[in-house]
């Protein structure tokens, strides 16, 4: 059976027909082709597909497209607004926080919850934060400097 | 002093853009119209003749297109078996399985959840057969053989087989005279070490697309460290030219580390894609496959008999090494030459002897893994290098500084010249760093212990490689090669080089990915040779862009070629800088209407005078020699056998940092690699063969939560040879990780740890029998 | 082995009383579910096919954390570990539940999945179970047959098994006020990283007859992943009463809860941080009164 839904992601609002079982991470992928989403392996342990719904860092694919019909949905190609990079996205671009970078969507979007709550969080809080995103090409420093750096920024322009 | 532009920078990663933006594109992000989807139906068992398998109601299934099993392929590809140096390994098992997960049969349908349907009603009968699950029972005489006709695959001539037994091949490396040497020693001293076998986990779970075309031709999309390996190995399986098979990587892999090379655990989608011709059909592999089924570490057992005089300098070792290479052999062979050779570690050592086994198993196959032999050889050395600096009370670095070869010095095993030996300036860099604090007690039961160990790592010759970079008229290029952008920053070294040589803009310039029909040779984007070998081959094709400029150059500016020099797009005479014409001002008034300027390099080093005769089995030569040295702080808590890393110090000779951003990243992340390995990773096999621990709930990589402060200190003793001097470190970061953490267990509370992985459980029981070690 | 979910009827109930006859209609042919972290994996493995998924997301009168001295705490069906931990009133009253919530999975599955999903999963290695043990936990399920109230000791059965009918839904933990000088901890090992599930958790309420003499009135120490269900070390607690809780007694207590349990896998390194756990969260509930 069908179900008529209206996903609210970046911004934008997409309606779709979409079946119960259908997860969110295929619908975002698949159905709207923002690919910056990552599988890393299904059961909600890498982060790779973490999304933001409500501000709140979220597994995708343990989350069945019907149950955010309506819902407030950020991905990583949500970041970048009028043409401009993120404070984040600069700052791990600057810091060397990117290898194979297929991590780096999830990680971009917990970083940037923790921000959002938590305007200047210590290396504890950090930590914490993306303990649910993991890398095995960084070592994660260089993306814990690269948060760090963007808090300070992020907090100088207020 | 050279100075340099853009060599030496941190520069931005020219790849960061797209993957901050999610942009960036993998295999799953390929979308083809057409595409069909597979699912591999795979063994329950690890070792059974297959009797039958009835595929009929899986075909009869709505939405399934065909099924192949491997004895339908084989009957169309005789003796299709790939692998290399041995090619013992069907598409899909015909007569027999030989480990949990082998395939057996692809399905391909229009959606995934059909496929996977289908594989329920897929039908196998097996005839069990008794299994063996570890190396000495695969020696032991009346083992079941694993592979009944090794004398019929065809094999590389350079590695030794032995035939009806588990021994899938054998080497021995004789240096001196080790007897001799024996008494020669005041001290002998006699250890066992193991090592176990983890998976790469790259984040990114592998997929290939595959296509046979009309006109005979297989096209492959797959994430691959080797296109031209997997092209190689497909036409040679299949008896079809090189030029009929076409690999093209999609632009990014998301994390290689050895485990994505020449399409491990994807073959089966050359048999799928056969049998539809002519529809593409594409395969996802589940992470738990991606466990089960690919390529793993191999395990290792080292005994290390080691003879040294009582002032530490070592005289004579003894190394007997067996590796567990699973159900095939993969790149056994050539990892078993790695860590034969490598046994000595960076020392010098004049009477050697190694005797080496790689053997088979009913187990995952194990193949390349970063490292590639060497860090189970360093576990084993650096190890026992502290064991002999107790007991004699020399300083654990001073006894390496005393025994380290320098420059010149033939090594023991590969017989050559050690050459850019930056090691001493390594270990001396992390002891400043690491014991210059005291170690406080926190607590009454958490003590703090120090413990350093260092490794080398060769990388051989020829690696023949070509590039071809094109100047466009903005003044922007593109670079042409093979090797694939996995996170190590390859791309952007070759954007510095170019931008470096023609003086052209650092952001214009891009790398294409790999395709075995446009990007020219490249072995693989393994063994840390990317940097040195496809460096210098774009360097060498830049170089080319600018004689040809030069050329044209020389005429309007009345010079003589030898006369001009490049500066930010200008040439001028050198001794008469007011006579400059710019390469843009070239290339408009030269070929008004457009032209592009193509330039190429290849490198090809081959010393075949230094091809070692005295050992038994052929090996290439090595050009680069690449080290590294760790020293690791920990917290160990003596009531919980918990240990915390608090800082690793971690020091890497580039030969010349190209760039200091993505070298400390290499390191940081190598560091964390080897801590996973040493303390946290570990495939558990059941009784039956079976891994237990196939998701990422129950084998675990280190998170965020676990990162210790990594100290990265990159030491330069230039190459000769490497493009700037640069050498490559993409290895020897992640190897002496095991062993500095033991040598730091010692240090903090007297328990010498042998057998990896170190968990908290071995470490309590030690602690509570003290005295005795494991 | 993950595979595609199979089809299921959708069902999305925005109050109690639709919840309660879905399960009533549906009897055995649906499953419930909030976060759906545990679920959602359960029907990838196909340990589920359920004909109707009944999202209870949207019953928004099952998301509360309300708290009085008299009543003590009450935490509807729907507040997520993320709202829990961050709960003003059950950090400063309540801090050991606050603590085992955060040691749920990651930030990503806190976020998602609810307490009492945990509690209904009933996962050996659960962390919020222990800490609810140690409260004094009820649960109030709700059918179309009425109300009842279960001590929470008794709703486990074995691993991933409880007492919950298939008409069943659980819509409220209640915790009982703690008397005063009354203190709690819970302290846990991970398997393996420090992103991991427990390996030994142990939670500990104490009460002390008064702060001087810090003579224990009455304790309750649970374990959780030592055993299939959530253990409580009866013994130990009964050591402990009417003793000064000094470091060799919470020592004692620890060697007692070890002699008491028979975890089954990692058996001799599980008994052995039962002890130091047992002893460590005994000396942190004591400091917690303190403070």
């Amino acid at each position: 059976m069908d179900h008529s839904i209206t996903l609210k992601i970046n911004g934008e609002f997409y309606k779709l027909n979409v079946k119960s079982n259908v997860l969110l991470l295929d619908v975002i992928r698949d159905e709207i082709g923002l690919t910056g989403t990552k599988r890393g392996c299904d059961t909600g342990e890498c982060g790779a597909c973490t999304v933001l719904i409500e501000g709140e860092p979220v597994n995708s694919c343990l989350v069945l497209a019907i149950e955010v019909d309506g819902k407030d949905i950020l991905t990583v190609e949500g970041l970048v607004k009028n043409g401009q990079l993120h404070p984040l996205q600069i700052a791990f671009v600057e810091e060397g926080a990117i290898q194979c970078g297929f991590c780096t969507p999830g990680v971009l979007l917990s970083a940037k919850a923790l921000l959002n709550t938590n305007p200047n969080p210590t290396e504890e809080e950090i930590k914490t934060a993306i303990a649910g995103n993991l890398c095995r090409c960084t070592g994660y420093t260089k993306i814990i400097k690269a948060i760090n750096s963007a808090a300070k920024k992020m907090q100088r322009k207020e | 002093m050279n100075t340099y532009v853009n060599i030496g920078k941190s520069e931005k990663r020219i790849d960061a853009l797209e993957k901050v933006t999610g942009s960036a594109q993998y295999i799953d992000d390929i979308r083809i119209p057409g595409m069909l989807y597979a699912k591999i139906k795979r063994s329950a068992f690890p070792h059974a003749n297959i009797l039958n398998i009835d595929t009929s109601d899986a075909e009869k299934l709505l939405g399934v297109k065909a099924v192949v099993t491997g004895k339908e392929f084989a009957a169309n590809f005789k003796n299709s078996f790939f692998g290399s140096p041995m090619a013992d390994q069907p598409f899909l098992a015909v007569e027999k399985v030989r480990y949990v997960g082998e395939p057996i049969a692809v399905v391909a349908a229009t959606s995934e959840e059909i496929a996977e349907d289908a594989l329920d009603l897929i039908k196998v009968e097996y005839q069990l057969l008794p299994a063996v699950l570890n190396v000495q029972d695969a020696l032991k005489n009346n083992a079941p053989l694993i592979h009944e006709n090794t004398n019929n695959y065809r094999y590389s001539s350079n590695i030794k087989l032995v035939f009806n037994n588990n021994i899938c091949s054998h080497i021995e490396i004789i240096n001196g005279d080790i007897e001799q040497g024996f008494k020669e020693a005041d001290f002998i001293f006699e250890d066992t070490f193991t090592d176990h076998s983890s998976h790469h986990v790259p984040i990114e779970c592998r997929g290939a697309i595959a296509q046979f075309n009309p006109n005979g031709s297989i096209t492959v999309w797959a994430p691959d460290q080797s296109p031209y390996g997997g092209r190689s190995l497909i036409a040679d399986a299949l008896r079809i030219p090189e030029s009929k098979v076409r690999v093209i990587t999609p632009t990014y892999i998301g994390g290689g580390f050895g485990g994505k090379l020449r399409l491990s655990g994807l073959m089966p989608i050359i048999a799928i894609a056969w049998k539809i011709k002519y529809h593409p059909v594409k395969i996802l592999l589940t992470r738990e496959e991606e466990f089960t089924s690919t390529t793993v570490r191999h395990a290792a057992i080292i005994t290390l008999k080691t003879g040294v005089k009582k002032d530490g300098t070592i005289v004579s070792r003894h190394a007997k090494v067996m590796i567990d290479t699973g159900a095939y052999a993969d790149r056994g062979p050539t990892v078993l030459g790695k860590i034969s050779y490598g046994c000595t570690g960076p020392y010098k050592i004049p009477h050697v002897k190694v005797e080496a086994y790689c053997v088979y198993t009913n187990k995952v196959i194990a193949g390349a893994w970063r490292g590639y032999g060497i860090a189970q050889a360093c576990w084993a050395y650096e190890s026992q290098m502290d064991i002999i600096a107790m007991k004699l009370g020399i300083d654990p670095v001073d006894i390496r500084l005393k025994n380290i070869v320098d420059e010149g010095y033939i090594t023991p095993t590969e017989k050559q010249e050690a050459h850019a030996v930056g090691l001493g300036k390594c270990l001396l860099q992390v002891k400043e760093d690491i014991f210059r604090k005291r170690k406080d007690r926190i607590l009454e039961n958490r003590v703090k212990g120090n413990g350093i160990a260092c490794g080398y790592k060769i990388s051989r010759t020829p690696s023949g490689c070509n590039a071809f970079v094109k100047l466009n008229s903005d003044l922007g290029a593109d670079v042409f090669v093979s090797s694939i952008e996995m996170g190590q920053g390859v791309n952007t070294i070759f954007a510095q080089i170019v931008a470096e040589e023609l003086t052209i803009p650092f952001d214009n310039i891009r790398v294409l990915p790999a395709d075995t029909d446009i990007t020219p040779f490249f072995p693989a984007s393994t063994a840390s040779r990317t940097t040195f070998f496809l460096g210098n081959a774009v360097k060498k094709a830049a170089l080319d862009i600018k004689k040809q400029l030069f050329n044209i150059a020389k005429d309007i500016l009345k010079a003589d070629e030898q006369e001009l020099s490049l500066k930010q797009g200008l040439i001028f005479v050198t001794k008469d800088p007011r006579k400059t014409v710019k390469i843009s001002e070239i290339m408009e008034k030269t070929y008004p209407g457009g032209i592009s300027f193509l330039g190429r390099g290849t490198f090809y080093h081959y010393k075949k005078e230094n091809l070692p005769s005295h050992i038994k089995v052929k090996i290439p030569p090595t050009l680069v020699w690449m080290y590294a040295s760790q020293g690791i702080t920990i917290d160990v808590d003596t009531e919980t056998g918990r240990i915390k890393i608090l800082k690793v110090s971690a020091a890497t000779d580039t030969g010349k940092t190209i760039n200091p951003i993505t070298c400390e990243g290499q390191i940081e992340g190598g560091v964390m690699q080897g801590i996973g390995h040493a303390m946290f990773e570990e495939l558990i096999f059941d009784e039956k063969g079976k891994i237990i621990n196939t998701s990422m709930l129950d084998y675990k990589i280190p998170s965020a939560l676990d990162m210790p402060e990594i100290n990265s200190i990159l030491v330069e003793e230039p190459h000769r040879e490497g493009p700037y001097g640069a050498k490559g470190i993409g290895e020897i970061v992640t190897v002496p990780t095991a062993a500095a953490i033991a040598n730091a267990i010692y240090d903090a509370v007297g328990i010498r740890i042998k057998d990896l992985p170190i968990t908290p459980d071995k470490l309590l029981r030690a602690l509570n029998n003290k005295g005795k070690s494991i | 082995m993950i595979r595609k979910i199979k089809e299921f009827e959708y069902l999305n109930p925005s109050i109690l009383s639709e919840l309660i006859s879905f399960l009533a209609e549906y009897k055995g042919r649906a499953k419930m579910f909030a976060g759906g972290t545990d679920v959602l994996i359960q029907l990838k493995e196909r340990k589920l096919s359920p004909k109707y998924l009944i999202d209870i997301k949207n019953i928004s009168e099952l998301n509360y954390i309300n708290y009085s001295e008299s009543e003590g705490l009450k935490i509807g069906a729907l507040v997520t570990h993320t709202s829990l931990a961050n709960s003003e009133v059950i950090r400063e009253k309540y801090s050991l539940l606050a603590e085992a919530s955060l040691a749920v999975g990651v930030l990503q599955t806190r976020n998602r999945g609810t307490v009492v999903g945990n509690i209904c999963n009933a996962s050996p290695s659960a962390d919020t179970l222990p800490a609810l043990i140690a409260l004094d936990a009820t649960l109030k399920l709700v059918s179309f047959e009425g109300e009842r109230i279960v001590k929470i000791e008794k709703f486990f059965t074995g691993p991933f098994k409880t007492i919950l009918k298939e008409t069943e839904v659980v819509t409220e933990i209640q915790i009982p006020s703690l008397p005063h000088h009354s203190g709690g901890a819970y302290l846990w090992l991970p398997k393996i990283t420090s992103v991991d599930e427990t390996l030994v958790g142990a939670a500990v309420v104490v009460n002390l007859e008064d702060l001087k003499n810090k003579i224990c009135a009455n304790a309750r120490i649970s374990l959780g992943s030592v055993a299939p269900i959530p253990f409580r070390a009866k013994m130990a607690e009964n050591f402990v009463k009417g003793k000064k809780l000094e470091s060799m007694i919470c020592k004692e207590a620890g060697e007692i809860t070890a002699n008491e349990s028979s975890p089954r896998s990692r058996a001799e390194y599980r008994k052995e941080m039962i002890k130091i756990l047992v002893k460590r969260s005994l000396d942190k509930a004591l400091k917690n009164i303190n403070s």
